[in-house]
Order: C-alpha cells, then structure tokens, then sequence
C-alpha cells in the first residue's frame, strides 16, 4: 500500500517520454506567451493576455505533470538475465 | 524529469522565464504609442491675498488664488498598458530671489478611459505662497497642465498637454477690509 501511493506520487516515465515531455514544455510555454501576446496587444487588454497565458499554463500542467500512459509507451528493455557461472555458486 | 516533482520544477523554472519574457515585451509596447494630446488651459482670475497661515499666525505672508479653466481630452493616453493618469496644474516662475520655482496647484488622478475628458473648472486645491512670503518681485508665472502616465508595467511618462499662451503676471496684493 506504502510503496504503491509512493510510486503514485514519483510518477516515473520512460526517457523517450522525458524527452518528449522537455520539448513540449519548450515549445508550448513560448508559443503561450508569443500567443497571449499579440492577442492581448489586438484586443488592447492585459486582462486578455494574463488571462490566455494563465489558463494555458494550467492545461500544460495537466498535460505533462501526471505520468500519462504515453509517456510510458517505450519501457527500457533490460538484456536477459545471464546464467548463474560456476565460479558465482563455488563463492 | 523522471519524477513528478522534478516535471513540476522544469516547468515552473521555464515558465517564469517566459513570464519575465511577456512582461518586457508588454513594457516595451508602450513605447510604440506615441500620443501627445493637448487641451487648453485658461486662467479666469489670479488674485493675491495677504495673510497668514494657522501654523505661522504671527507671519505676514501672501498667498496666491488661481481659477482656471480646463479642457482636455486625454483619452489617447489609456492604452492597454495604462494604470491610470496623475494629472497636474503646475506654476512654473522666477521668485524674487532668481529661482526657478515649480508649484504644483491642483491635481487629479483619471482611473479609467472613460472619465479622460477634462471640462474643469476649479480653483488651486492646494496652498500657493512663496518661500519669500511675497509675490512682490516674482516674475511673470506660466501655468501648465501636465500629466505623468502610470503603466501596469514599464517606465513612467511624463507629458504636457497644455500651457497658457503667455506668462501671467501676478497682480499687486489687494487689501482685506
């Protein structure tokens, strides 16, 4: 039970899902805020901008902080266990 | 960014980047609106008074009363940046002792766009004498409208928007009877 709301709360991803979740942020913060930009700025609002660039931030929250399936769709293959050798069980 | 703590980190780290990003672009954007707007300022009367003030009774001094008339129309300042406007009526003369004195008389703080449009007439809300406590040898005074525009973020700006057309000198100190 312990080990598995501690594992709930890392909410580990693969690296593959790493990387993809390191170039969404990226992109999507600066796309964000050039957006909330020329928005408010078209409407005359700091209100709009603030607005755009806050809820953003919240929706790109959700999408890359919880480990969601995705971000786990390459798992790290291990190489098979080797055979235990003779010298390992004469020790 | 194995974790989700350190998912949470990456993203605040970055997002407070891109906010300080945001937030110079927006203080630079002010700089692309260039509004000058006059209105007119005209005096109805400048009168002088000999007196003296409730924390100094024993000095004689003299002070100065000011009417004016405004009207302005500074709706061009409020862009999407502007806080709000300080606008000020200012008496800028040579005192008798040969400096130059800048007297604020009157101002007024405009939140919003719509309550820019200035038909005022008022009077100084706020004492004028002079260190001197005599207009007596003053020079002629000009009398200007001025605003200092307050952005949400970015630099203030200070502006004049009107003037009155030629010096005006202060008149003999008239008696109270």
């Amino acid at each position: 039970m312990n080990a598995n709301l501690n594992g709930l709360l890392e909410g580990k991803i693969d690296f593959e899902g790493q990387k993809l979740v390191e170039t969404i942020t990226r992109v999507a913060l600066v796309v964000l805020s050039v957006i909330s930009f020329i928005v408010g700025f078209a409407l005359q609002s700091l209100q709009v901008t603030f607005g755009i660039f806050s809820a953003g931030s919240i929706a790109l929250v959700l999408l890359i902080v919880p480990p969601w399936p995705i971000y786990n769709s390459h798992p790290v293959q291990w190489l098979p266990s080797l055979p235990p050798t003779s010298s390992s069980i004469k020790s | 960014m194995h974790s989700l703590y350190a998912r949470l980190n990456n993203f605040s780290a970055f997002l407070s980047s891109c906010l300080m990003g945001l937030l110079a672009a927006i203080a630079l954007s002010s700089f692309l609106f260039t509004a000058e707007p006059k209105g007119e300022l005209t005096l109805a009367s400048v009168k002088v008074f000999p007196g003296s003030s409730r924390r100094m009774p024993t000095v004689k001094q003299e002070f100065t009363f000011v009417n004016f008339n405004i009207s302005a129309d500074l709706t061009p300042l409020f862009h999407w940046n502007t806080k709000q406007l300080f606008v000020y009526l200012q008496a800028e003369y040579v005192d008798s002792k040969g400096v130059q004195n800048d007297v604020v008389l009157w101002d007024s703080i405009i939140r919003r766009k719509q309550d820019a449009v200035l038909n005022i007439a008022g009077r100084n809300k706020y004492v004028f004498r002079d260190l001197s406590r005599s207009f007596r040898n003053a020079q002629a005074a000009n009398y200007t409208l001025r605003y200092n525009l307050m952005p949400y973020v970015g630099v203030l700006t200070y502006g004049e928007a009107g003037r009155t057309s030629e010096p005006v000198p202060f008149p003999e100190p008239e008696t109270v009877s």
